[in-house]
């Protein structure tokens, strides 16, 4: 009755490429067309005024050791969840393992964030 | 199992086999698109009127139908037959599909939210990974759709979005964890069906707030909005979007906010489990509807946080208490405490 789920989700992703694809493109079907030059309506919207330079340039990026928190952060928790989903089959003793190196990630996040928290710029 | 016709008179039993077919009807019609379509119109209309309501309003009216319940339909065509500006620095090509991935971000998701115990599209083993996996691309489409349209707004909107969604990824995903230890498992199905005696809120209360907080934060839901704040950056990340590319933004954000209530109510709130006078999906569909409830209110009534706050809370309030969640999760467990609940 059911299929495999990959083909499932497989099947439903060209079910909304088809949904969506009319949508996106009725405008370019019936409004490009009978579209004219005006550079003053396609000019960036800068609340009015004439809009000056580049937007792509340099921006400061804040908060950096927020984001280097990410990446450790972001494997750690892939490990938590390969270890919480065999937690009720696993002896409590080889969780204890886990746990620890919970307690232990702790020390260093307490310090990394002690650190972050005390410059208001970076 | 289907088979293929061989004669024009085998045509109509294959075309009934296949209209009657459980994954064509998951997929087109019940937890598929049009249910999805149908809903997520709903939301637009609902959280103007929620929130005119709050404001001492009357909100949408004239559309047809108690209380302008065409409104959403109004909204589409016009939006569909309004002209898009394209901004003559932005790229085209990207700023004119950027949106179809968000829609499709969006709903793809839904293919392993169950909505009953049979109403599913697909049965995935790794269902919460494939949901966590699908809406972690978000940020990063988000970022280049900003850099796209080529205006100081929406990168500035840009960059907010990718900050904030990346703070509140760890922390939702870690208090997830705690659900993933009661269930022991991450495929949605078996999840909601170990909560037939108890709904996880009670055993995982902590992980349901920081969850909650976190899907506000990554709906750039007020007091999160810093994305799309009115009055500092006009829309946001989406200030250049118009016609029907607004419409696929808007459609995609409101799809996300339908997908994060559903699946707030199967891991927490107990999927489809309710007193049986009412059908499965009802329930599901009803109590997703309350989470999104709970989800638009604070929009009428809060105001904004500040950027260095929302940065804070996330990692020093949100983590920690995530963290110490699974801790009090793991004692939860092993007290014998939840015995008595089958967990």
């Amino acid at each position: 009755m059911a299929l495999n789920p990959w083909l499932a989700i497989s099947i439903f992703a060209l079910v909304i490429l088809l949904f969506t694809i009319p949508l996106l493109s009725l405008p370019y079907l019936i409004v490009f067309p009978r579209r004219k030059e005006n550079p003053f309506r396609d000019m960036p919207f800068e609340s009015g005024q004439v809009p000056q330079g580049d937007a792509r340039h340099r921006l400061a990026m804040q908060y950096y050791p927020f984001v280097l928190m990410f990446v450790v952060f972001d494997v750690v928790g892939m490990f938590l969840f390969a270890w919480g989903i065999s937690f009720s089959q696993i002896p409590l003793d080889s969780s204890l393992v886990v746990l620890i190196f919970l307690v232990l990630l702790g020390a260093p996040l307490a310090y990394a964030l002690r650190l972050a928290l005390r410059r208001e710029n970076w | 199992m289907v088979n293929i016709p061989t004669s024009p008179a085998d045509l109509l039993p294959f075309i009934i086999s296949i209209v009657t077919s459980h994954t064509f009807i998951t997929i087109i019609i019940f937890p598929g698109m049009i249910h999805l379509t149908l809903v997520s119109a709903f939301l637009t209309w609902y959280e103007r009127k929620l929130l005119a309501r709050i404001q001492l309003r009357i909100g949408p009216l004239y559309a047809g139908g108690p209380g302008g319940i065409l409104q959403p339909i109004a909204d589409g065509v016009k939006l569909i037959f309004k002209e898009v500006i394209l901004p003559y620095k932005a790229d085209r090509t990207l700023f004119t599909w950027i949106p179809l991935v968000l829609i499709y971000l969006g709903t793809l998701p839904f293919a392993v939210i169950p909505f009953g115990q049979h109403w599913v599209i697909a049965n995935l083993d790794v269902g919460l990974v494939f949901i966590f996996a699908t809406t972690s691309v978000f940020p990063s489409m988000i970022i280049i759709f900003a850099w796209a349209s080529n205006s100081k707004y929406p990168f500035i909107g840009g960059l907010r979005s990718l900050f904030q969604q990346v703070a509140y990824e760890i922390p939702m995903w870690i208090s997830a964890l705690s659900v993933v230890i009661l269930a022991g498992s991450l495929n949605l199905v078996d999840i909601v069906n170990k909560q037939a005696k108890i709904w996880f809120i009670v055993p995982a209360f902590l992980s349901f707030i920081v969850f909650f907080i976190c899907i506000m934060a990554e709906l750039e839901r007020l007091p999160f909005d810093l994305p799309e704040a009115e009055p500092e950056l006009v829309a946001g990340w989406f200030t250049e979007a118009s016609g029907a590319i607004f419409m696929a933004i808007f459609l995609a954000l409101y799809l996300k906010l339908y997908m994060m209530s559903a699946l707030v109510t199967d891991l927490f709130l107990g999927g489809w489990w309710g007193p049986p006078f009412l059908p499965q999906p009802v329930w599901t569909v009803l109590k997703a509807l309350v989470v999104a409830t709970a989800i638009i209110i604070p929009r009428g009534i809060y105001p904004r946080i500040r950027v260095d706050m929302l940065i804070r809370i996330g990692w020093t309030r949100l983590l920690v208490i995530a963290l110490a969640n699974v801790f009090i999760t793991v004692v939860l467990v092993n007290s014998g405490l939840l015995a008595r609940w089958g967990l």
